[in-house]
C-alpha cells in the first residue's frame, strides 16, 4: 500500500498558503523570502509553499523506465551473445530461452518496481516505499539529512531527469536514493528540505540569505572554480591505471587473437614478433614507456570526467560545489558538520607547489570514500585560504618529530616482513631456475634492506605533529603526504596505544578519533615517546573540556548544570562488588 | 599551556583517583570461553595424530604435536585470563569515561560523556551465567566506534546505562551532538 498516513504530521493536511501556486517549480521570489514578516508563519508558509504537491506520495519520472530498460540491455546482449555470433546454430536454445525468461521476468520487474516505489515530504520526514516482494517503509527525519545530492549522467540530463541522494549522520551509505525524478523535482525537494530544516532550526538570518542565494543562484559567492586548462593540468599529476580495467574488459568479450589478427596483418605481427625477439631490452622499456602514457592519460581523462567544471560556492553557512563532464554531480557540506581538514600532496604535485583539499564530514559519500573533496587541485596558499573559509585555524608554525626510535622500529618491520616472505621463497626455489652470480634469485631480495632503511627514515622524516591551540595538527605519508587538521571542537574520543614493541622502546601511539567514516588513512601519530605522549594526551582532553566547559557557561550561566553530583554517572573506585 | 594549568584542579584523565577492576567473576568467564576456543583447536591436532600413529614416514614421534598444543592451549587458558583482567581498568568520571586495557596492545582511552550516541549493556550465553554485563558505549567515531566494557555485574552495568543516557538528555547545549 503506498499510502499509509497513519504517521502524517497534522501540518501537511494544511492547505498550501496562497503567495504561489502549488504546483509552481520556480524558486520563491526574493521579496517573499526577504520580506519582514514575522518570521515563524513566513517561513512556514514559503515552506508549504514550496513543497507544493510534493506533500502526496509521488512516483519517480515516467521516463525512469526507459533509462532502467536500457540499463539492462548489456545483460541481454551477453545473454544472446552466442545467438548474435553464429545465428542459426543448434547450441542456441540455451540463450535464447534465457533471453525469452529475461523478456517475461525482467522487464515486469522493472515495471513493478517502479509501480510500487513511492516517495513522500513532510515537514517532519521523507518517507520512502518500495518494493515487490518485501515491501520497505523508509522514513528519514528531515533534521537528520545532512546532504542531498543530485546527480545528473549524460542520459539523464537529455532527458531532463536527475537522481536525488538523501545521506544522513551516522548512515555506512547514502541513506535513500530517487533514481529518476525529473530535474526541477531534484531541485523543489532540496529546497523543500531545506526550508523544513530552517524552521526546525529556527535560524533567521543566515536561512534568508540561504533562501536568496538558492533563488539568485549566481549571486552567491564562488570559492574555488577550475577552468579546463587547470582540470587538465591537475590530470596530469594523477596517474590512474584506468586503461588496465577497459584492456581486461575488452579482453573478456573478444578473443585476444582474433583482436590482434585484426589490427596487425600476419606479416606486420611476424615482423613485430621478430623485433621483440632481437631488441628485448628495447621491447621492455617501450612497455615501460606505453604503460606510463596510458596510465597519464588515463589520469587526465579520470580528472576531466570528475572534475570539469568545477566550481565551490558559499550559501549561507552551506558550501555547495557541482562539477563532472558526463555525470554532474551537485552537493551540499554543511560548514558546521566539518569535522576534519585533509591537505594532500604527493612529492611529485610538492614539487610544483600543488596541493588538494578534502573534508572529512559525517554523512558519507561512497564515491568519495568517506572524505569530500573541497578543492582537488591548487597552490598552497589557495588551499590555506579555502580551508580557513571553511573552518577557520592557525597553522601553528613548529610541528615536533616523532621519536627518532620509529625508524629503528619500521625497519626492524619492513626487514622482518622481507625475510618472512623471502625465506620460504628460497626454500622451495628450484634448483635449475635463475641463480644470478650463483645464489638463487630470492637471495638478492635481501638487496631491498637498505631501502626498507630509506623508507623508513623517510617516513620519520615526514611524520609530525603539533598540539595548536584550535586543534591537533598531524602530517604523515611520504608517497601521499597528509595533513590533517583536527579541530578541538570536533575532536571525538581519544586513543593512546602501546603495543609489546613500543613498550620496549618507551614509545606510544596517539590517536584522536573524530566522527565520519571509516577510511584508509587515519591521523594517528605513531611511535611518540610515551612521558611525551601522556601530556599531549592530557592536554588535548584538557582543552576538548575547556571548550565545552566555557559553552555550557556561555549557554546556562554555570559550568554544568547537569544533574547533581550524586546523580552523575559515577562510581566507587574498587568498592566491593 | 598556561591557562591549562590555571584549570581548577578537578579529576584529571589519567593521574586520578585509582582505577576499578572489573568483576572478578569475569576471569572465569573468559576461562570458560578460551577453554571451549581451545577444545575446538585441540580436536583437529588430536585427530591429525592418530590419523598418522602408524604411518611409516613420521617426521614426529606420536604425541609431539598434541601434547604441544595442549600444554600451550592450557597455559594459555589458566594465564591469559588472569593477565587480561589486571590489564582491564577504568573509571567513571563525571564527564568522560576512562579506560586501559590490554595484554600484548596497552590501550588507554578516554571517551567524553558528551559523545556517546548510545548505550547498551549486553549478555552472551556465559556471562548470563555469572550475572555479567557488558556496556557497549557506541559513538560516532570513525575507528573504532564502539567501546566496551566487560565484565560489570548487570545491575550496576544497567544502572550505569541509565545514568549515562540521562546525563545525554539533559545536556544544556542545544547544538547537535557531532
Amino acid at each position: 500500500m503506498p499510502s499509509s498516513s497513519s504517521t502524517e504530521p497534522p501540518s501537511s493536511t494544511e492547505p498550501p498558503s496562497s503567495t504561489e501556486p502549488p504546483s509552481s517549480t520556480e524558486p520563491p521570489s526574493p521579496d517573499a523570502a526577504s520580506s519582514d514578516a514575522p518570521a515563524d508563519a513566513e517561513t512556514a508558509s514559503t515552506a508549504a509553499t514550496t513543497l507544493g504537491t510534493i506533500h502526496e506520495p509521488q512516483r519517480l519520472h515516467p521516463l525512469t523506465l526507459l533509462l532502467r530498460v536500457g540499463a539492462s540491455l548489456p545483460a541481454l546482449l551477453v545473454i544472446l551473445f552466442p545467438l548474435l555470433r553464429n545465428p542459426g546454430s543448434t547450441e542456441n536454445i540455451t540463450s535464447l530461452v534465457l533471453g525469452v525468461l529475461y523478456g517475461l521476468f525482467a522487464l515486469p520487474a522493472i515495471l513493478l518496481q517502479y509501480w510500487r516505489f513511492s516517495y513522500r515530504i513532510t515537514p517532519k520526514q521523507i518517507v520512502i516505499q518500495s518494493g515487490v516482494l518485501t515491501r520497505k517503509n523508509r522514513s528519514i527525519p528531515i533534521e537528520r539529512i545532512q546532504n542531498i545530492q543530485i546527480e545528473r549522467s549524460l542520459v539523464a540530463r537529455g532527458l531532463g531527469l536527475a537522481k536525488v541522494k538523501i545521506e544522513t549522520a551516522g548512515s555506512s551509505g547514502t541513506e535513500g536514493s530517487l533514481e529518476y525524478v525529473s530535474a526541477d523535482e531534484a531541485r523543489k525537494i532540496r529546497r523543500a528540505v531545506r526550508s523544513f530544516q530552517r524552521d526546525t532550526a529556527e535560524t533567521e538570518a543566515p536561512s534568508r540569505a540561504d533562501d536568496a542565494a538558492d533563488a539568485a543562484d549566481p549571486a552567491a559567492e564562488t570559492l574555488f572554480a577550475m577552468p579546463l586548462r587547470r582540470v587538465l593540468l591537475s590530470g596530469a599529476f594523477r596517474f590512474s591505471l584506468l586503461y588496465l580495467a577497459v584492456i581486461f574488459s575488452v579482453l573478456e568479450f573478444f578473443n585476444p587473437e582474433t583482436l590482434l589478427q585484426r589490427v596487425f596483418r600476419d606479416d606486420r605481427l611476424d615482423w613485430l614478433a621478430g623485433l621483440v625477439l632481437s631488441h628485448p631490452a628495447a621491447a621492455i622499456a617501450t612497455t615501460v614507456l606505453v604503460a606510463i602514457l596510458l596510465g597519464w592519460a588515463s589520469g587526465i581523462a579520470v580528472h576531466l570526467a570528475r572534475y570539469y567544471n568545477f566550481r565551490l560556492w558559499l550559501e549561507g553557512d552551506k558550501l555547495r560545489k557541482r562539477h563532472g563532464l558526463f555525470t554532474v554531480t551537485e552537493g551540499t557540506i554543511p560548514l558546521d558538520k566539518v569535522q576534519t581538514l585533509i591537505l594532500r600532496t604527493n612529492p611529485f604535485m610538492r614539487a610544483f607547489g600543488w596541493y588538494e583539499l578534502k573534508v572529512q564530514t559525517i554523512g558519507i559519500d561512497v564515491d568519495e570514500q568517506g572524505h569530500r573533496v573541497i578543492a582537488p587541485f591548487a597552490s598552497a596558499e589557495r588551499i590555506l585560504e579555502l580551508a580557513g573559509r571553511v573552518r577557520a585555524f592557525d597553522l601553528p608554525d613548529s610541528f615536533s618529530h616523532v621519536s627518532h626510535l620509529t625508524i629503528r622500529r619500521r625497519f626492524f618491520r619492513y626487514t622482518a616482513a622481507l625475510t618472512a616472505g623471502l625465506l620460504p621463497a628460497v626454500y622451495f626455489w628450484p634448483a635449475d631456475w635463475l641463480h644470478p652470480a650463483g645464489a638463487a634469485l630470492p637471495w638478492w631480495g635481501f638487496a631491498l634492506v637498505p631501502a626498507a632503511l630509506g623508507w623508513a627514515v623517510l617516513q620519520y622524516r615526514n611524520h609530525t605533529y603539533a598540539v595548536g591551540a584550535d586543534g591537533f595538527y598531524i602530517r604523515r605519508g611520504v608517497l601521499s603526504h597528509y595533513l590533517w587538521i583536527v579541530p578541538t571542537e570536533k575532536f571525538h574520543a581519544f586513543h593512546a596505544t602501546a603495543s609489546l614493541f613500543q613498550r620496549r622502546l618507551g614509545l606510544k601511539t596517539l590517536f584522536v578519533d573524530t566522527a565520519g567514516a571509516a577510511g584508509f588513512a587515519y591521523p594517528e601519530v605513531i611511535d611518540v615517546p610515551a612521558e611525551t605522549a601522556d601530556e599531549q594526551f592530557r592536554t588535548l582532553y584538557r582543552r576538548f573540556r575547556r571548550l565545552y566547559r566555557a559553552r555550557v557557561e556561555a549557554a546556562t550561566g554555570a559550568p554544568d548544570t547537569r544533574l547533581s553530583p550524586h546523580e552523575r554517572p559515577r562510581l566507587p573506585t574498587n568498592a566491593p562488588l | 599551556m598556561d591557562a591549562d594549568a590555571s584549570e581548577p584542579a578537578r579529576a584529571d584523565v589519567a593521574d586520578g583517583e585509582p582505577l576499578r577492576s572489573l568483576a572478578p567473576s569475569i576471569r572465569a568467564a573468559w576461562r570458560i570461553k578460551m577453554v571451549g576456543l581451545s577444545v575446538l583447536l585441540f580436536l583437529p591436532v588430536l585427530f591429525y595424530d592418530l590419523t598418522h600413529l602408524f604411518s611409516p614416514n613420521a617426521q614426529l614421534p606420536f604425541g609431539v604435536i598434541s601434547g604441544g598444543v595442549l600444554v600451550s592451549a592450557t597455559l594459555y587458558c589458566l594465564m591469559w585470563p588472569r593477565l587480561r583482567y589486571r590489564a582491564w581498568g577504568f573509571a567513571l568520571r563525571p564527564e568522560e569515561i576512562y579506560m586501559e586495557h590490554g595484554v600484548l596492545r596497552h590501550i588507554r582511552t578516554v571517551v567524553p560523556l558528551r559523545r556517546i550516541q548510545h548505550v547498551d549493556v549486553s549478555q552472551d550465553l556465559v556471562e548470563r551465567e555469572f550475572a555479567l554485563g557488558r556496556l557497549v558505549v557506541h559513538t560516532a567515531g570513525s575507528r573504532s566506534s564502539d567501546v566496551v566494557i566487560p565484565g560489570l555485574p548487570l545491575p550496576e552495568a544497567e544502572e550505569i546505562r541509565d545514568k549515562i543516557k540521562r546525563f545525554i538528555l539533559e545536556d544544556p547545549l542545544v547544538e547537535e551532538p557531532v
